[in-house]
């Protein structure tokens, strides 16, 4: 034990905060992306677990249309499971991800005295990192969907008609940015939300609804709802997807200045 | 105890005509107060009396509405080089939905550059907390102890702990002041300390800030506080002569009795006070603040 | 142990002394650091300074750089001289003259303490 008094003359006159070793800025923004992934059972092994359930019930319905559909009528069912939804969760399961990290995990690098600038650059990488694994993750899914034959059974879970069967890549990309969509979407929200409470969340929710009814009526009064269709078969799964890069991107851009204004509750 | 605004040079934090507004409530009214370095100094009030908006705004959670805070010489909203040197520990704390306090512990140093992990683990083991539950099964108590342990192991150079042990037993209480008390003396660093539970932190004060709807009305040395007043029990009209002329901080009475509380006494005061027949008996800190604060003591009572 | 009415370092300078003249601190042996007395009384360690430092001013401890605190040399007698005076000035100077008011004389009185002594 020593015998130094607290107060003694320790103290420089020149009371400036010392520049910290790990409070160089790329280290704290690096860290904050961690803190939205350091509970594993969260980001991978819960979402990854449910999506193999969904896959168990698909296969058990796979199975019963095969057992009860004989000859043509059974090709023509098992197609139609191309239209599946059945990997739509995983989607909506990062739109969560992203309003609880803009809420909870917000109020939590807050207490653990990060900038909002920090925290919200940190959980867009995190974001980022994540659409890419599960992107990754999709994409290895779907080939061995191709190369089993549907599971033996002639099913689409992650070759359905939305993700394409074009290369690698491109799989990839429809993944990858469908997830990153929803992430950014999400996180959106969450920092409405934050900065503005219920009320901010209720106006942005009539906004949308008025923008999305605004165009459906000046597609239905110039009667375009052809020239639409056209438009997404043309452009085909990537071309649609890539055109959502555009909101993702100014979402993303939207929540950093929203949220640099916001406090967590509590 | 005249309220004047200290200007120490050796301040880690500068606040000056401090104001903070929620819509029409004015939680903080332009309070001016330093904090010295490397001191424990105790922020006191009442419940809602300001000083988590306080501490939110030092701590850059909060922005102000108007007027100026600094710590360590700069603004510290947004501000990561002061915000570095900062820890945080609040009652309202929220974590994570889906986090055990093993995530909390694992991420936690990766921001304060001092954390000391053999610490928190000897600290974990102390309060007996279990680090494998869900944060949101916690009870109270191991929730502050969650709290705690971070603050005290991340040994940053300026650390706030806002009611930071709700729903602690006694036992778990007086673990907190010792570890804090050891820790500080050997890695002397700054703390603020807020709660209710004045009579249990008042010998580990060195300064004392005591605000009450929104204003600092107490900024004195801690030593300075003890013994600054004392209460002066007997008949009526013996009290009410040995009191007069003298600065009356509260009184109370019931039929022919009286309780006064004034100021500081001499030897000749107590000598004489003792001719009269009348009884004195010093005033705690709590009590002061009590009585500066016209409030209940009940408040300042544990409410856990 | 430490009572709300008066400063705290004046009541761990007390403390010291106490142990001093009941011999239970021995002269030239160390003292116990600032911090180990804060953590004893659980006081802050400033306050704990403040008070040896009172008795550093005083001349009852001395610092050895780099080692800690330690008992002067006649130091105890200096206390228990100075504890005298202090009784002589508060106790027995009010005592006479209480019982001066009261028609005692100086014999009376020592008779009444020798009884006192006695059953006491």
């Amino acid at each position: 034990m020593t015998t130094a008094t607290p107060t003694s003359a320790t103290v420089s006159s020149d009371i400036r905060p010392p520049q910290a070793g790990n409070a160089h800025p790329m280290n704290r923004i690096w860290n904050a992306a961690r803190l939205n992934l350091v509970n594993r059972w969260t980001v991978y092994w819960i979402p990854l677990m449910i999506l193999g359930f969904i896959w168990l019930v698909n296969l058990a319905i796979w199975w019963i249309i095969n057992a009860s559909v004989g000859g043509a009528d059974r090709t023509d069912a098992m197609d139609g499971t191309q239209w599946s939804g059945a990997s739509f969760y995983i989607f909506v399961y990062m739109l969560v991800i992203a309003v609880q990290s803009m809420n909870m995990t917000f109020a939590y690098a807050l207490g653990l005295s990060l900038t909002r600038r920090e925290f919200y650059l940190g959980s867009s990488i995190a974001f980022v990192l994540l659409a890419f694994s599960y992107g990754v993750i999709l994409t290895a899914l779907s080939y061995l969907e191709e190369w089993t034959n549907g599971w033996g059974l002639g099913g689409h879970m992650f070759t359905s008609v939305y993700f394409g069967s074009g290369p690698a890549w491109q799989r990839l990309f429809i993944f990858g940015a469908a997830m990153l969509f929803f992430a950014f979407i999400g996180a959106l929200s969450g920092t409405i939300f934050m900065r503005w409470r219920t009320n901010g969340l209720l106006i942005a929710a009539a906004l949308t609804t008025l923008l999305i009814v605004g165009a459906v009526a000046l597609i239905t009064m110039t009667q375009s709802w052809g020239l639409v269709g056209e438009w997404f078969v043309t452009s085909g799964p990537q071309g649609v997807i890539a055109w959502t890069l555009l909101p993702t991107v100014l979402s993303g851009f939207a929540g950093y200045f929203i949220l640099s204004r916001a406090t967590p509750r509590g | 105890m005249t309220y004047n605004p200290a200007h120490h040079p050796d301040a880690v934090v500068r606040v000056r005509d401090l104001t903070k507004r929620f819509g029409k409530v004015t939680a903080v009214d332009g309070v001016t107060f330093d904090i010295r370095a490397n001191t424990i100094t105790g922020l006191l009030g009442r419940n809602g009396a300001g000083k988590t908006t306080v501490m939110q705004v030092l701590t850059g959670q909060e922005f102000a509405t108007s007027g100026d805070a600094q710590v360590f010489g700069e603004s510290p909203a947004e501000n990561a080089r002061v915000l570095s040197q900062i820890s945080f520990i609040k009652e309202s704390q929220r974590y994570p939905d889906d986090f055990q306090p093993k995530h909390v512990f694992e991420s936690a140093p990766w921001f304060f550059e001092n954390w000391d992990s053999d610490f928190a683990a000897r600290l974990v083991s102390e309060f007996r907390l279990p680090v494998n539950r869900r944060i949101k099964k916690l009870s109270r108590g191991q929730l502050s102890a969650v709290g705690v342990i971070v603050g005290l192991a991340s040994r940053a150079p300026l650390t706030f702990f806002d009611e930071p042990y709700l729903g602690l037993d006694a036992v778990s209480r007086q673990l907190f002041y010792d570890r804090l008390l050891e820790d500080y003396a050997e890695h002397p660093r700054t703390i603020v300390l807020s709660t209710h539970l004045i009579d249990e932190v008042s010998q580990l004060l060195e300064h004392v800030l005591v605000i009450d709807d929104g204003k600092i009305i107490i900024d004195e040395e801690a030593e300075t506080l003890r013994g600054s007043a004392t209460t002066v029990v007997g008949m009526r009209s013996a009290v009410e002569s040995f009191v007069a002329g003298r600065s009356i901080l509260s009184r109370e009475g019931i039929g022919g009795l009286a309780s006064v509380t004034v100021g500081a006494l001499s030897a000749d005061d107590r000598a004489q006070a003792a001719r009269a027949g009348l009884e004195l008996s010093p005033v705690s800190l709590q009590q002061l603040i009590v009585r500066r604060t016209h409030v209940t003591e009940k408040e300042f009572e544990n409410q856990s | 142990m430490i009572d709300e009415a008066r400063p705290i370092f004046v009541q761990i300078a007390e403390q010291i002394e106490d142990d001093i003249i009941a011999g239970s601190l021995a002269e030239e042996s160390q003292v116990p650091s600032t911090n180990e007395f804060a953590a004893f009384y659980r006081i802050n360690p400033a306050t704990a300074g403040k008070g040896v430092n009172r008795l550093v001013d005083d001349g009852i401890l001395y610092k050895k750089r780099g080692i800690g605190m330690f008992v002067a040399e006649g130091a105890r007698a200096r206390l228990i001289q100075a504890r005298k005076d202090r009784f002589r000035d508060e106790f027995v100077r009010p005592l006479i003259a209480e019982a001066a008011k009261l028609g005692i004389d100086p014999d009376q009185l020592s008779d009444m303490i020798s009884t006192e002594g006695v059953t006491a």
